[in-house]
């Protein structure tokens, strides 16, 4: 987590209100599956971009919880069932934070298993010890109670909501927004008019620490931002 | 026919009874075993029901937030009708998981009608073939026994109503209800509960076009859902922390356990909850902790029922205690189904758990360990590897030896067992809990809701 200081700003009213919504999803089976590496590979290129985004974004709320050691299901499957370390790690680091569209985050796995198959040719068709069954989600956006117009309103509405609004605003928005960035951050600076606050949520790792973790660290800096 | 999952049983009265019932067995009256003490008297009957649960008890387990958000859910649904049919009132998980969930989605104002059918003995000797025959056992299916599955099923066709909006049928043996839709706008679920990822042919064959009338599909696992041109949904089954087996518990009940059983809490505590079944690989835990504590000192506790009224069962309890011999760190406990506060006992005593299936449904005795925040052994086998994930909320092993050097190495790094215990707890929260399945449920009426 950052420590540099946020400029101490006057509570003031938003043009525009912040609503907090979250999201509920429902995981559905797709017919792809892989034991192969070149099967996972097929599979990658052809799977829905709801496959992509459930065993990428979706599995990083799944597992909010770890604090390491899990970025999403692909860099899992090629540690656990393939049993390839370096796959693993290369996997593991695709940040999805650096992605704006689904479809930009599946080019990036289609081209680490390509490398890794065509550099490899051995374990092309070398068995997994578990079946890789491509999931997507289906997706509800529920709004909560919880409305912000002020930045004493945005904190409090932070602490009161679940993380799964957290992930939703703050970790999802960027599909929605396409923009590396998040909803918290965009209506600070865009709103309220609080640069320093936006950027430093940006700043936050959420591969590091668990989803409370991060959820405690915005509200942290917005209280300072309130001061 | 049997419920899916593997647990240990409860068997308590239902809180919230369908509107019909199959005759329900009672559980043997003839108390379990245990080896080393005598059970009190107080477990040789079944405690009385406890009342359902209401969405606010939640509160404290899960937080405000997430309660809240499931009532917004369900908010777009208030009024809407829903009936659940299977085939079972009492016993088992579908009709525990049932027994919970439908007075939850009253709550929420999603008018929900819990409806059981009937049959004869034929028709369910049939639909216990067909149970086994689905998860992979051979079987002839006779033209008679065809006859004798749909005669029974056009029986409950007619003698039950389907006006609700949505309609759940619960595993195979109600499947071909759906002959019972009509043109009016309803949506149609089945709720497979069983593994069905390596059928056998005929009996799929069978069955497959009914399911595939149905406009979604819900299976417990990424393995068992099959090429149905209809959406298949992953439901995980899941626990109730508010249950007898899953609540808190203060520590001198967990003591007097422990005291009446003979279970030494000075000394770490390895334990196996699972009914005498040899795909639990029950006689694969004794050898791999005999070999664990030729370097650890600590004590086997292999909890279980089923050998009182199941043939195969007795056997198994037999082999496990060849296997056990005269070693006095090896408590073998054969007790009644009803045992639940008992299980949950022995479960918060123990220093960490194992599961070492070698087939497994789902595994909830692998949720219920997690749950506990215990650092858990499974077999990557079933469900088990949604669960545990490995070395992040638990380990996996493929072996006795596996399992051996896992035991020695959790015994031995506490604080690396500790995390494994928090992660594994966290998990079960987010995704295996019975507010999940709620979450669930509401989802998929309001997705189908919205499909019109």
């Amino acid at each position: 987590m950052t420590t540099s200081a946020v400029t101490p700003v006057r509570p003031h009213t938003a043009v525009k209100a912040f609503y907090f919504n979250t999201s509920a999803h429902l995981l559905r089976v797709t017919p792809q599956k892989a034991t192969t590496l070149v099967e996972f590979l097929g599979a990658l290129r052809e799977c829905p971009e709801g496959s992509i985004f459930q065993h990428t974004f979706r599995t990083l709320q799944e597992h909010h919880f770890i604090r390491e050691g899990f970025s999403n299901d692909f860099a899992e499957w090629a540690s656990s069932a393939c049993n390839e370390p370096s796959l693993a790690e290369a996997l593991a680091s695709v940040d999805v934070r650096e992605f704006t569209s689904v479809a930009e985050l599946r080019e990036r796995f289609v081209q680490i298993v390509g490398e890794f198959v065509n550099r490899n040719p051995t374990v092309q068709s070398r068995q997994a010890r578990e079946t890789f069954y491509f999931c997507a989600s289906d997706i509800v956006v529920i709004p909560t109670q919880y409305v912000a117009r002020t930045l004493r309103e945005f904190a409090e509405g932070l602490r009161h909501v679940s993380v799964h609004s957290i992930q939703h605003h703050f970790i999802e928005a960027r599909l929605r927004i396409k923009l590396m960035s998040n909803d918290f951050s965009q209506w600070l600076l865009e709103d309220l008019g609080l640069p320093e606050a936006a950027r430093q949520l940006n700043r936050i790792d959420i591969y590091t620490v668990t989803l409370d973790d991060v959820k405690n660290q915005i509200i942290r800096i917005v209280e300072r931002a309130l001061v | 026919m049997e419920p899916v999952e593997s647990q240990t049983r409860t068997e308590t009265a239902p809180d919230f009874s369908p509107s019909a019932g199959t005759a329900f067995t009672a559980a043997p009256a003839t108390p379990g075993r245990v080896e080393r003490r005598k059970r009190p008297r107080t477990w040789e009957t079944p405690p009385a029901p406890v009342p359902p649960p209401h969405l606010d008890d939640y509160k404290k387990i899960v937080g405000e937030a997430e309660i809240d958000e499931l009532r917004f859910l369900a908010r777009e649904l208030k009024g809407k009708t829903l009936k659940m049919v299977n085939s079972t009132a009492v016993g088992g998980g579908v009709a525990e998981m049932l027994n919970q969930l439908v007075p939850l989605l009253n709550e929420v104002e999603v008018v929900t009608h819990w409806d059981v059918i009937t049959g004869g003995n034929d028709f369910f000797e049939v639909t216990k073939g067909f149970h086994n025959a689905l998860q992979g056992s051979d079987y002839r299916l006779t033209q008679q026994a065809r006859d004798i599955f749909l005669m029974n099923n056009e029986q409950n066709r007619q003698r039950l109503q389907f006006n609700e909006e949505f309609i759940v049928i619960h595993d195979p043996q109600p499947a071909p209800l759906i002959q019972a839709r009509t043109n009016s706008p309803q949506h149609w679920v089945w709720r497979c509960h069983i593994d069905l990822s390596n059928p056998n042919p005929e009996v799929w064959g069978f069955l497959r076009p009914f399911i595939e009338k149905y406009d979604a599909a819900i299976f417990s696992s990424q393995s068992f859902a099959r090429q149905l041109p209809i959406p298949q949904y992953l439901f995980y089954p899941c626990i109730d922390p508010l249950s007898e087996k899953n609540k808190e518990l203060d520590d001198a009940f967990v003591q007097q356990v422990c005291d009446e059983l003979g279970i030494d809490r000075s000394r770490p505590i390895v334990t196996q909850v699972s009914r005498f079944d040899r795909a639990k690989d029950p006689v694969g835990v004794i050898q791999a902790f005999k070999e664990a504590r030729k370097y650890v000192d600590s004590q086997l506790v292999m909890a279980g029922g089923g050998a009182t009224d199941d043939p195969e069962g007795a056997a198994v309890l037999r082999e496990v205690r060849e296997a056990a011999g005269d070693d006095p760190d090896v408590i073998i406990l054969d007790l009644p189904p009803w045992c639940a506060l008992q299980i949950n006992a022995l479960q918060r005593a123990s220093t960490i758990i194992v599961q070492k299936s070698v087939k497994e449904g789902f595994g909830l005795t692998v949720t219920e360990a997690l749950w506990k925040g215990k650092p858990t052994i499974g077999g990557a086998v079933g469900g088990i590897p949604n669960q545990i994930i490995h070395k992040l909320t638990g380990v996996l092993v493929h072996s006795v030896e596996g399992c051996a050097y896992q035991m020695r190495y959790l015994l031995t790094h506490p604080e690396f067992a500790k995390q494994l215990g928090e992660n594994g707890r966290a998990h079960v929260k987010e995704n295996f809990l019975m507010t999940t399945n709620v979450r669930r449920w509401l989802l998929l009426l309001r997705i189908l809701n919205g499909r019109k």
